[in-house]
Order: structure tokens, then C-alpha cells, then sequence
């Protein structure tokens, strides 16, 4: 069921050099103007912007913005509000509130220009990349504000004669948004609008790479009708989030981020005091270990740029991109010289480049990781791209082949530009591999065989698989998205059921006899 | 749509009508060949059923990267599986895949039916195995530009290899060319001689590098490769036309035709066309600026401009659809024809400062180009029509007949993986149109030629 009247924010044609020029003229106007002022936001009051500085990871030494770090004691007033915003918020109609979210939605629609290059800044997330976070995030508002109307409607249930069954969603409070910076508007955006669709007020936290993009999307919030009080930013660093996370006036937790921290969250979320009215509910969308598989009838002119594109795209930092490619052995060598020939012509570069193809990962921190992994792939390491600037985090696009399957570069989140390639006997042993990993985000099988298909997707475990395509750019409505096993708790982002992680539903039987009369009427019995 | 007024019949329209009906009375009796009507008993049956096309396609596509007979008729019987309604034969076919005999059988009949179709399409293996049939279609009036049929490039070697298959296509075909006999109306127009040789190739094999949102990277990547061919050509005396692919590579494509004809080395030839795409709603545009830059130029010979409908119409539609982009293709079929008439006027008018080369199996828009051509004054050797091979080879033939200047587009490459390419490239995009062959299914003449 997709609401009616939905449709995704187009993204710009980028082939057409008008639409790059823009983009260009955007980013001119937006560097005048750095570094930008990001401060804690509570109740529409700018607290303090100091504490956190994020950097362009091309050029650190260039300032993007500054931004406050919200202590214990603005996250205490943040919540002390959020309670009161809450409050009001709730009682509107989701028809209201659906009206702010599309004013929202409006206001960044408005400055799509300017906000995807303060991704190219802030992240370096190349522009299509970026311009399709900045609509992603366009698509999550558009898309919760007419889930919201819908949800709040109730579900049919069974009626009899003499009762009336009713089934309502009601929010289920305040909400913390920690939110990661490799889709630094969209899902920040997303987990956001969630929450205040139905009804909750949010408290979001930023990831410390990110604050500019947050700000933006906090101030389209409040410009747009949703009070002050029921949406503060909260920047910061892990122990702001953590004191989110433990307090017990917190009823949701919305996170996106790596499994060591989701899985904190989880088990701090558990404890529940006994001066705690509620059980926390947590939504944690956590890593992936995501395999194509390419069976020995798929097209390789097809399979080899879209392994490479999911696994290289804004550096393979995404939580759906590429990691390991399992292929038929009688096309092992064939597939594997093609990525090595394409790799080695990967242009590696600023991402205020249209040219470049692969930008610098996020920090050094990210960098160092990422070269660690390349260090254990060792021998392995089949290819990688030439020409790799000397300043900043940059990390050459490398192809491992044959690395055996304990190697912790097959077996954890890697979440930088290194693609493994391993040859399996049939799809079967591919499948068996990727039951044994822990993770279950998104996966891909290249294959011309309509059973082949089948078997696969009947088999796979993971929450978004794709057929002879790459493997990442979910879209909001057409691919709800979200991981299962340790990838995530099951939620799907962008689609019919992810705004139910936000409500508690509640049911109301009336019994409608009176006296012996029944108020509807005792019709046949059968309603 | 317009129709031309009651009453009023433009001298063109008249023109165009005596043209058409005398050019589809020329048209060869039906298959004198055999295995052509076997053939094109399967395509009519494909034809006419859009399941079952996509399922031939499918299979066509898959060939090459079956291991074996088995893994041929799995693939096969997976596809026709998906057709609702099958016919007799396929229906057998179905049976036989239940045991492995049967499906080592069927996998051997499948195997050859698309080589036989490939035969039909493709002109040979390498320009060396092609360098007969040329000669040949030379002998009956028609002259060629070919085409060589490949793999994506993804890689920097693809790339060079490509660039080595299209010096290898020139040498060779450079080297034939001087045995053929001598036939004035494919040699020469009213502005000159015309090369013998004459070969397309294509922007995005000479490099893995290009991309729609960073195109000047693939041009000077391709252009590097360009030049050496350009050289080479001018050397032999033979025509390179640069293809013109899907709107991802249009400003790279273009670009690069506009830088290399500019540059000095290039200024007395080789003779080089680009191609013109009807059914892109910004054609009549690009063509303005051929003109004014062919206007301009003191580069000689004429650029020659091919126009075509366009190969890509299904991609085009689809990606714009998932992108929520305006389609930058006419979505009726009848805007593209129209364009394609207002484009081949302009083209004439535009005389001699290009040379118009219609590429076009429909009749109309043949005997348009024709009718239009002779009212301009002009004689007709100053007009080229061009068709598919394959698909347009009984046109070409009544073409020739009619002493008309006819070039056969004719992919080049390996008979089982050309064929996926080309079916993945042509075919299912002119499938609707020229699978059809309404002139074989009976269609009278005159509604053939009505205006679009």
C-alpha cells in the first residue's frame, strides 16, 4: 500500500551542463559564507557553538562549520521541553502536522542547491550523491506526512453486533535521532520526520562530522510550523548521545550507525528504572557485510560498473554498499580482470569534482581503518586506482582476490573503499557464505536465469535485494530499507511500515448495547 | 496529427507518393531464400506477440554466456516458461527440455537458430571474414558502413582494443576497396567523390571513462583515440562517421566531433559524418549548430549528417521515468516522423554545406527525403539513404534498382556475441517498427506513405 499521490523528488540532470553549473554557482556562494555557525537549539534559544569543528575531508584544513556540543545539562533542558513540546504537538492533527512536514519539505526544495554542496563540503559526498541525499530527505517528508494521515485513520478490525472496535496509533513520545553523516540530511531527515509525523517530539543529535547539514534540516522544521519546543539540535559527540540514550524521560530511539554503538544502545536502552513509566523502544539500523553474487550467466558489461559503482560510490561508505563479490568460478578470472582494469581507471579525487569518482572517506580515523584492512588483505590486494591525491583522506579504491574466508576483511564492516572478490563453485556455495556472515542489509545476484532468481531471493536473508543492478540508492517508496540479523532490527526506512516503530497502538472495545438495544442496530450478525 | 489539407496536395506530397509506390513496386518477391523464410516465420511469430519477443531477446542475449547445450535450453525454456500463450512448436520445444537428450537437442537447435539469425544481421566475424559480402553487396549497388559489435569498455584496454579493431576494420577494408568494380553513383556526388570506405564507430568504446555528469574526462580519453583513426583515414581515403549513442554520452559525442573537426591536422579530411537522432525533442537545435558550424568552416569534404529515428528510445523513456525527468525523446511515434521530415528539409536546405544521409526504414520517410531532394532541385545522387543490415536489405535492394546512392549499416563482430550486443543495442528498440515489416504483412502502399 504506497500513499497515494507520492512521488520522488526528481534528482537533477546532471548530464545537461546547465545543471552542473548551478551546482557550481552554489557552492562559490556557499564557501563565501564559511565556516557556518552550528549552535545547540533548544526551545529556538541558540546555545553555544563551540565544542566541535567539522572540516571538509578534502581539504581539512578548511573550516565548514562550528558547532556547540550539548552537554549533560542541555540535553536535561532539551528533554524538560521536549516534554512540554510533546505535549502540544501531539494533540494536532496528523494533518497539520503533515502540513509542516511538507513545508519542510518545501524549504529544502528551496535550497537543494546550497544544501548539496554543504554535503560536497562537509562529507565530501560527490554531487550526484549529494544531490540525491538532499531529495532523499525531500522524499522522507513527503512521504511520513502522507503515511501519518493514512496511520491515523486505524486499522479494520473484526465487529460483531453490539461492539465497536476501534484501532488507533498514538505517538509515543520523545524521541532521540542519532543520526549518522554519510547521508547527512536524508536519514537524519528521515528518523526525524518519523517521529514527528505521529505525533512525538525529537531531540536530534548529529554526528559530529555533520552539524551544518543538521542545522539546516532543524531550522526547514521550525521555519515550517513545528513548535520550538517539540525539535531541538543537539550537537555533540558519543557521550551526548549516550546521555540521550539513558535517560528515562527518552521513549524512542531512532539510530543509524555501526553495529558496536547500535548495539550499545540497545542494551543501555533495556535497563528500565523503576521511576520509568515505559519501555524504550529502539529502531537501530547498524552495518552491513553486502555481497553480489554473479552467477556465470550474467552479463558482465552490466555487472562490472554497477560492482564497481555500489562498492566504490562515495567511497563504499554506505551502509548498503558492496563489500564482497561472490562469483562463479568458470567466470572468476574473467570478472575479476575486468574490475581490476575498470579500478585502476577510477578517478580518485575532490568531490566538488564532477569528474571524480571516488572522494576522500570521512577522517582520518577512517582512513587509518581502511588502510589497516588493505594492510591484512596483503598479497591479495588484485588492484587499485593510480593517482590518489596526497592531501586529504583519501584511500586508493583497491580490488582483494581470493583472500580466504575467515579473513576479517571478508567478515566485518570495512566501510571504506575495499571490495573483496571470492570464487564459489554455484550460486549455492555463494548463498552458504552469505548465511554464515552476521549481517543481512542489502545484497545483489547478477544472473539470467529466471529460477536462479528465485532460489536467491528465496534464500537470502537480506533486508534489500537487487537483481542484475547495483546494489545501493534506495529510493524512498520503492525501496523501503533496512536491514535484518545484525544489520538492524527490521525496520524499513521509506516504507509502509516504518512509522509504526513510532507509535504505540491502542485498542478501544465499546460495548454499544443498551438495555438490550443495540445502538447500530443487530443487523445480520455479519458487519 | 496534421494532415495536409482536403483538396490541397503539395507538389512534394505528389512527388513522395510517386516515388514510394514505384520504390515499393521494386521491392525483392518474397524470399527466394529458404532459410530466410524460416526465419522470418520466427520473427513474424515474435512479432506479433510482445511475451514472446521479449523471451527471444532474452535468450538471444544470454547465448554467449551459456556453457553448453544444457545450460542453453534451461535458459531457454526459463524465458518461453514466462510466456502465457506459446505456439504449437514451442510448446514441443517445452516437452523436449524434461530430459536431458531433449534438452541437449534443443540446446543444439537453439545454438544454431541464433547463428542463423546473427548471419542475417551480422556481416562477418572479423572486416577480413566480412570483406565478401561487402564486395558483394558493392556488386549490387549498395555501399556499406561498418560497424563493429563489442563488448561494454570498462577498461583502458577495452578501450585500445577497440581503437586496434577499428584500424584493423580501415586497413582491411582499405586494402579490398580497390578490386571492386566501379560503380559512379556510390563514389561521387555533385561535390565530389565519395570514399569507398567508410566506417562508424562509436564514442563510448574508445573509452572507459565516460560519464554523463563529467563528460569532458571520456571525450579527451576518446579523442586521444580518435585522432590516430582520423589520421589514418585521411591517409586511406576513407569516411569515419561517429555514431551518436543514448543522451548520457550526447554532449561528450558532440564535443568531441566539434573539437577534432576543428583541430588543423584535420582540415582537408578524412570525410566524417555525425548523426542526427529524430526522436530527441532537442534535435532540431543540435542540427542549427551542425549547420552553423559546417556554414563556417573552411574543412572539407562536407560533413556528412546521418539522420536516424533513434536507437534508445526504451532506455531514454525509462531512465527519465525513474529520475522523474522530462523524456528528452518525443514519446509518440508520430512526433518523431514528423520531426524526422521538418529535420530532413532542413538538412537539404542546408546543402552543400553538409551531405545528407537519411537513415530510415520507413517508407514515407524514404520517399520523403526523395521527393523533397528532387524539389529542391537537386539530382539524387546528392542524397545518401542508409538502412540497417538485416533489417533493411529488400529496401536497399529496391533502392539500388531505383539508382539511388544506398549505404548498408553492417555490424561486424563474433556471430553468437554480436548478436547479444546487437540485440541489445538494435533490435529491441526498432523492433516494433521493422519486425513488423507492415510492407510484408500486406499493408497497401498508400497508407504506407501517409503522412505521419
Amino acid at each position: 500500500m504506497s500513499p497515494e499521490g507520492f512521488r520522488n523528488e526528481p534528482i537533477l540532470e546532471l548530464r545537461r551542463a546547465p545543471a552542473r553549473e548551478s551546482l557550481l554557482e552554489a557552492l562559490r556562494e556557499l564557501d563565501s559564507q564559511l565556516p557556518l555557525e552550528v549552535p545547540v537549539l533548544i526551545g529556538g534559544e541558540r546555545g553555544a557553538v563551540e565544542g566541535i569543528e567539522s572540516t571538509d575531508p578534502g581539504a581539512p584544513e578548511r573550516l565548514v562549520a562550528r558547532a556547540g556540543e550539548a552537554g549533560e545539562e542541555d540535553v536535561s533542558a532539551a528533554l524538560d521541553l521536549a516534554e512540554r513540546g510533546f505535549r502540544e504537538w501531539s494533540t494536532r492533527s496528523a494533518a497539520e502536522r503533515a502540513e509542516a512536514l511538507r513545508g519542510a519539505a518545501a524549504r529544502l526544495r528551496e535550497r537543494r542547491l546550497e544544501l548539496a554542496a554543504l554535503q560536497v563540503r562537509e562529507c565530501a559526498k560527490p554531487w550526484p550523491e549529494a544531490d540525491a541525499d538532499v531529495c532523499e530527505a525531500i522524499d522522507f517528508l513527503e512521504y511520513y506526512a502522507l503515511e501519518a494521515v493514512e496511520l491515523e485513520r486505524g486499522r479494520e478490525l473484526v465487529q460483531v453486533p453490539g461492539e465497536r472496535n476501534t484501532m488507533r496509533y498514538a505517538p509515543r513520545g520523545v524521541t532521540a535521532v542519532i543520526a549518522p553523516w554519510n547521508f547527512p540530511l536524508a536519514i537524519a531527515c528521515g528518523m526525524t520526520a518519523a517521529a514527528l509525523a505521529v505525533g512525538n517530539a525529537a531531540l536530534l543529535k548529529p554526528a559530529e562530522q555533520s552539524p551544518g547539514n543538521a542545522l539546516a534540516l532543524v531550522e526547514a522544521l521550525h521555519e515550517s510550523g513545528v513548535p520550538r519546543e517539540a525539535l531541538a539540535l543537539l550537537p555533540g559527540y558519543g557521550d551526548t548521545g549516550a546521555a540521550l540514550v539513558r535517560d528515562r524521560r527518552v521513549h524512542v530511539i531512532a539510530f543509524t550507525g555501526s553495529a558496536a554503538v547500535g548495539l550499545e544502545i540497545l542494551r543501555l536502552a533495556a535497563e528500565t528504572p523503576d521511576d520509568q513509566g515505559h519501555v524504550k523502544r529502539v529502531v537501530s539500523e547498524m552495518g552491513g557485510k553486502n555481497c553480489v553474487i554473479v552467477d556465470a550467466d550474467a552479463d558482465l558489461d552490466e555487472a562490472v560498473p554497477e560492482i564497481l559503482y555500489s562498492a566504490f560510490g562515495f567511497a563504499g561508505q554506505k551502509c548498503s554498499a558492496a563489500a564482497r563479490v561472490l562469483v562463479h568460478e568458470a567466470i572468476a578470472d574473467r570478472l575479476a580482470h575486468r574490475l581490476t582494469g575498470a579500478i585502476e581507471v577510477l578517478e580518485v579525487g575532490q568531490a566538488d569534482d564532477f569528474a571524480s569518482e571516488v572522494p576522500p572517506v570521512i577522517d582520518r580515523e577512517a582512513q587509518e581503518r581502511v588502510l589497516r584492512y588493505r594492510d591484512v588483505a596483503g598479497d591479495a590486494i588484485a588492484a587499485s586506482a593510480r593517482d590518489v591525491p596526497e592531501e586529504g583522506w583519501f584511500v586508493a579504491p583497491s580490488l582483494a582476490v581470493g583472500l580466504p574466508e575467515g579473513s576479517e576483511v571478508n567478515r566485518e564492516e570495512i566501510f571504506g573503499p575495499l571490495l573483496s572478490l571470492t570464487s564459489v563453485i554455484d550460486v549455492d556455495e555463494a548463498m552458504d557464505v552469505i548465511a554464515s556472515l552476521p549481517f543481512a542489509l542489502t545484497g545483489g545476484l547478477f544472473s539470467r536465469s529466471p529460477a536462479t532468481v528465485e532460489r536467491v531471493a528465496a534464500r537470502s536473508p537480506v533486508g534489500n535485494l537487487y537483481i542484475n543492478r547495483g546494489i545501493t540508492g534506495a529510493m524512498v517508496g520503492r525501496q523501503p530499507f533496512g536491514g535484518n540479523r545484525r544489520s538492524g532490527v527490521g525496520s524499513k526506512a521509506g516504507g509502509p511500515d516504518y512509522l509504526l516503530q513510532f507509535v504505540e497502538p491502542r485498542v478501544v472495545t465499546e460495548n454499544t448495547m443498551r438495555h438490550g438495544i443495540s445502538v447500530e442496530g443487530t443487523g445480520t450478525g455479519n458487519p | 496529427m496534421r494532415r495536409v489539407p482536403k483538396g490541397y496536395v503539395s507538389h512534394v506530397e505528389n512527388e513522395l507518393y510517386e516515388v514510394g509506390r514505384s520504390i515499393h513496386a521494386a521491392f525483392p518477391g518474397k524470399s527466394r531464400h529458404p532459410l530466410k523464410a524460416l526465419d522470418q516465420k520466427a520473427m513474424d511469430m515474435a512479432a506479433q506477440d510482445a511475451e514472446l519477443r521479449a523471451a527471444l531477446f532474452r535468450f538471444v542475449d544470454v547465448t554467449p554466456a551459456c556453457r553448453n547445450l544444457d545450460d542453453l535450453a534451461s535458459h531457454l525454456t526459463a524465458y518461453l516458461g514466462e510466456v502465457d500463450e506459446r505456439p504449437p512448436p514451442l510448446e514441443a520445444a517445452m516437452r523436449m527440455s524434461a530430459t536431458k537428450p531433449g534438452r541437449a537437442a534443443l540446446g543444439a537447435a537453439a545454438a544454431t537458430g541464433v547463428r542463423r539469425m546473427a548471419h542475417r544481421f551480422i556481416v562477418g566475424e572479423t572486416p577480413s571474414a566480412a570483406v565478401r559480402a561487402i564486395g558483394r553487396l558493392w556488386d549490387h549497388g549498395a555501399a556499406v558502413s561498418l560497424d563493429l559489435l563489442g563488448e561494454a569498455t570498462v577498461t583502458q584496454a577495452e578501450a585500445d582494443r577497440y581503437a586496434e579493431r577499428c584500424m584493423d576494420a580501415l586497413e582491411t577494408l582499405a586494402a579490398a576497396a580497390p578490386d571492386w568494380p566501379e560503380r559512379p553513383v556510390l563514389e561521387a556526388d555533385s561535390l565530389g567523390p565519395l570514399p569507398r570506405v567508410n566506417l562508424s564507430v562509436k564514442v563510448s568504446a574508445l573509452s572507459p571513462l565516460l560519464r554523463p555528469e563529467a563528460p569532458d574526462v571520456g571525450r579527451e580519453d576518446a579523442a586521444r583515440r580518435m585522432h590516430p583513426l582520423l589520421v589514418r583515414a585521411n591517409e586511406l581515403g576513407a569516411h569515419l562517421h561517429i555514431d551518436m549513442e543514448s543522451v548520457d554520452t550526447l554532449e561528450a559525442t558532440i564535443e568531441l566531433v566539434f573539437d577534432v573537426l576543428d583541430e588543423p591536422d584535420f582540415a582537408d579530411g578524412p570525410s566524417t559524418g555525425v548523426v542526427l537522432q529524430a526522436y530527441l525533442r532537442e534535435s532540431p537545435e543540435q542540427l542549427e549548430r551542425v549547420i552553423e558550424w559546417a556554414t563556417h568552416t573552411r574543412r572539407r569534404p562536407p560533413i556528412v549528417v546521418r539522420l536516424v529515428k533513434g536507437a534508445y528510445w526504451d532506455h531514454e523513456i525509462v531512465e527519465a521515468r525513474q529520475h522523474g525527468w522530462t523524456p528528452p525523446v518525443f514519446e509518440e511515434k508520430a512526433e518523431s516522423d514528423r520531426n524526422f521530415e521538418a529535420l530532413t528539409r532542413r538538412l537539404l536546405e542546408a546543402w552543400p554545406h553538409v551531405r545528407p544521409a537519411i537513415a530510415s526504414h520507413n517508407l514515407r520517410s524514404v520517399a520523403h527525403a526523395v521527393a523533397a531532394n528532387r524539389d529542391a532541385g537537386r539530382e539524387d545522387r546528392d542524397l545518401e539513404l542508409q538502412v540497417l543490415r538485416g533489417l533493411g536489405d529488400e529496401l536497399a535492394a529496391a533502392l539500388a534498382d531505383h539508382g539511388m546512392r544506398v549505404r548498408i549499416y553492417c555490424p561486424v563482430g563474433d556471430m553468437v556475441a554480436g548478436m547479444a550486443y546487437l540485440v541489445r543495442r538494435l533490435l529491441e528498440n526498432t523492433a516494433n517498427e521493422s519486425f513488423l515489416g507492415d510492407q510484408q504483412r500486406g499493408v497497401p502502399v498508400d497508407e504506407l506513405l501517409a503522412a505521419p
